[in-house]
């Protein structure tokens, strides 16, 4: 039935195109390749971060903790660009909220300053505050939380009551631990938790250092493992790598489904030009490290090393194949073209905010009402991504992959059944 | 069938747009559907102001009335999300909603504690957090029990008048840039344009239709339904003005209306489409239940899922059947991403 409702324009090219010289089983290869590539690099970014977690605990100081801080920064390399693959892949879908969830009511985890406020509305529990309380009550259990473990923090307290903003686990839960509330508003400056926050005995500064200690660290060896898993999916034989490859036209709808979500509702929408519309510094997407310049750049860099089919690993070599540049210009040179320039436009303005945020001018201060050259960092950015989007959508017609593309859930969960 | 007779016919008539049929589907859809849409916004926001000018006690019924029908206005048109209700963040500023966070009431606490100048004139008051301007920010000053009443009543009588003189102005600025400019971007798509061809045209004119059904299932009634156990009747929009259903009939119309033109030329399709739209306006309707408090019932709240499961089924007939007839897909959209 759904092979005959092709576009009149992918009709055109399957008229105009004799033969492909790229296969399409090439680039989901070099796809997945990348994936697997950008998994453990995470993995082993976040390895060292939870050596240096355990360094903090053992021996707290604070040169530890800052030790701890920077292997925290290097591992939100990899990662954020691994965010590409997040919307058109179910299983990375599925999975991701464990690791990257996000915006987080931290008043779950530890103590916050008076002005956070206490329960919501919308968050019974945005100020239960698991670190200074070993039992408590949830939904209506009784929760013993004597010993903070990672099991703890995956059932039982992550997303709970059935509200996303419960978030206990992944980078941004262990951000938090490390660098504390942003209480510097609109000024310049990330959280300043002090390293006695970890210290023993007297030393201990806010109470419960122990306890405390003991949720940083089930955080990162939980953060470890949901990333080992991960990994794991992507190598040959893996789950992610053999869905993806199970069809080649749905596998190429899944990368730009992938690229144009992420662009679009999620960057460009959601993470950016919200928190800009809001003036709101809680709106940044890494709020206590003040590290949201990083996390769209590298957000848009994974959108367009996936399409040019090229990653730079964690220790610099290159990973790379055959593309769905290659595929794209085969077709249609100029879209290619547009394609490629769009995506380099989109990381000029995301390089903009980035080079400004570390020559001093913080993404919080970008997001004040009236900051004109803030507004215009950010816009530029979002204006990049929107624009892209245009150009993938384009591509996905060119390619023929329209009902498959966007038909949502549906082709994410079951690729056969838009075949049928 | 169609899409393949299409392809030739384009093949063998390459640059010959005016015997595009599509034209007449794009010119009704602009002269019948978005233009007189705007018009009606303006007209009503302007009233707004106005009225909001001669007095602007929450209470005061004439406010009110002039609020309720300025809202409207906007529900019925705020599917078309792209050119003049993107520039500039114009949607936004009419209405930020939801608001899972409760940035609305944060923002205007915010103002009317600090008794913040930025209220003295409506270019200023451009520069707040869309959290506290348009209509749901609003509602919150006309409706809410707390913020209705809250701080000095001078400064909360002119924070409702400039509130409403930038709904007027940003109402007129959307309208003006369609009749302006927009309104030929669309009919006449160009090789380097925004819009480069009719299908991408089309392509626009379709995404707001399945996205303004998507936002209409899985916002409007999806956030109050929750889960089974555990309802969230506080989500439901503008459930203080109990606005809630009103929504959902308001875009249903609207997105009816839409569908209509689209779907012109195929009989069937457009027979299919008007019974699925009835179906789930009859069962709104039946519902009586303006602010979906029902949700928290176990058996009632069924009623409100069917509502939900109806316009599922029109947003099937809309990907699958008219989407191949035009020959678009709806492509991406704000709502992707979490």
């Amino acid at each position: 039935m759904k092979n005959t409702l092709l576009s009149s324009s992918a009709l055109l090219v399957a008229f105009a195109t004799p033969a492909l010289a790229v296969e399409k089983s090439e680039v989901l290869d070099t796809y997945a390749d990348i994936a697997a590539a950008k998994y453990e690099d995470s993995l082993v970014t976040a390895q060292t971060l939870q050596s240096a977690v355990n360094a903090l605990v053992a021996n707290p100081s604070a040169e530890a903790l800052q030790a701890a801080k920077d292997a925290w920064l290097a591992a939100r390399v990899p990662y954020q660009q691994t965010e590409v693959y997040r919307f058109g892949n179910a299983i990375v879908d599925d999975w991701e909220g464990k690791v990257n969830a996000w915006p987080l009511d931290e008043g779950l985890i530890d103590y916050v300053d008076a002005s956070y406020g206490g329960p919501s509305d919308e968050n019974e529990f945005a100020a239960l505050n698991v670190v200074a309380n070993p039992t408590f009550t949830l939904s209506g259990n009784a929760v013993d939380a004597t010993d903070i473990t990672p099991t703890l923090l995956a059932e039982t307290l992550h997303e709970a009551d059935g509200i996303e903003a419960n978030v206990a686990t992944g980078y941004h839960a262990i951000e938090f631990l490390l660098w504390g509330q942003d209480l510097n508003g609109h000024e310049s400056g990330a959280g300043n938790r002090p390293w006695t926050d970890y210290a023993a005995g007297d030393a201990c500064t806010n109470d419960n250092c122990g306890r405390r200690a003991d949720y940083l660290v089930a955080a990162t060896d939980l953060l470890v493992s949901d990333l080992e898993w991960m990994s794991a999916q992507w190598v040959d034989g893996g789950a992610a790598r053999t869905a993806l490859t199970a069809n080649t036209d749905a596998g190429l709808a899944a990368i730009l489904t992938g690229m144009g979500s992420l662009s679009y509702g999620e960057q460009a929408g959601e993470r950016m030009r919200l928190g800009l519309m809001l003036n709101d510094p809680e709106e940044e997407h890494s709020c206590f490290a003040d590290n949201t310049h990083n996390d769209h750049y590298f957000d848009g860099l994974g959108v367009q090393n996936v399409y040019l089919g090229e990653y730079v690993r964690a220790d610099g070599t290159l990973v790379s194949g055959p593309s769905l540049s290659d595929l794209v210009s085969a077709a249609d040179a100029s879209l290619d073209a547009e394609m490629q320039g769009k995506l380099s436009t989109t990381m000029m303005s995301l390089a903009r905010i980035k080079t400004a945020a570390e020559a001093g001018f913080a993404y919080d201060q970008m997001l004040e009402r009236g900051n004109a050259s803030g507004e215009a960092l950010v816009m530029g950015g979002v204006n990049g991504l929107i624009d892209q989007t245009r150009s993938i959508e384009r591509v996905v017609s060119t390619l023929g992959l329209d009902q498959i593309a966007f038909e949502g859930s549906d082709s994410l969960d079951d690729p056969e059944a838009v075949f049928q | 069938m169609k899409p393949i007779r299409m392809a030739i016919a384009l093949l063998a008539l390459p640059g010959i747009a005016a015997a595009d049929p599509m034209d007449r589907v794009i010119d009704d859809t602009i002269d019948m559907h978005i233009l007189p849409r705007f018009a009606a916004l303006n007209d009503l926001t302007q009233t707004l102001a106005d009225v909001a000018a001669e007095d602007c006690d929450p209470d005061a019924v004439a406010l009110r009335s002039a609020y309720g029908d300025a809202f409207d206005a906007w529900i019925s048109a705020s599917h078309l999300r792209f050119g003049p209700t993107e520039a500039n963040d114009r949607a936004f500023a009419l209405a930020f909603w939801p608001d899972s966070r409760g940035a609305t009431p944060r923002a205007l606490k915010s103002l009317i504690a600090e008794q913040d100048p930025v209220v003295a004139s409506a270019d200023a008051f451009r520069q707040v957090s869309i959290a506290a301007r348009g209509f749901y920010a609003m509602e919150f000053l006309l409706f809410d029990d707390t913020l209705k009443q809250a701080g000095d009543p001078q400064y909360h009588c002119n924070l409702i008048q400039t509130m409403s003189t930038d709904i007027a102005l940003t109402s007129h600025n959307i309208f003006e840039e369609w009749q302006s400019e927009f309104a030929i971007t669309l009919r006449e798509p160009l090789p380097a344009g925004v819009y480069r061809s009719n299908d991408e045209v089309l392509q626009e004119l379709f995404k707001a239709l399945a996205t303004g059904l998507q936002f209409t299932a899985d916002t409007r009634l999806g956030r109050p339904l929750g889960t089974f156990d555990r309802p969230r009747p506080t989500r439901s929009e503008a459930r203080r003005s109990e606005r809630s259903a009103r929504h959902v009939m308001l875009s249903l119309t609207a997105l009816r209306d839409l569908s209509e033109i689209l779907a012109r030329g195929d009989t069937k399709l457009m027979t299919s489409l008007d019974a699925s739209f009835q179906r789930a306006l009859s069962q709104l309707s039946e519902l009586d239940d303006p602010t979906f408090a029902s949700v928290s019932n176990p058996q009632a709240r069924f009623k409100v899922e069917v509502i939900q499961n109806s316009i599922e089924a029109i947003r099937t007939i809309v990907r699958d059947e008219l989407g191949p007839k035009l020959g678009v897909a709806a492509g991406f959209n704000a709502l992707d991403g979490d």
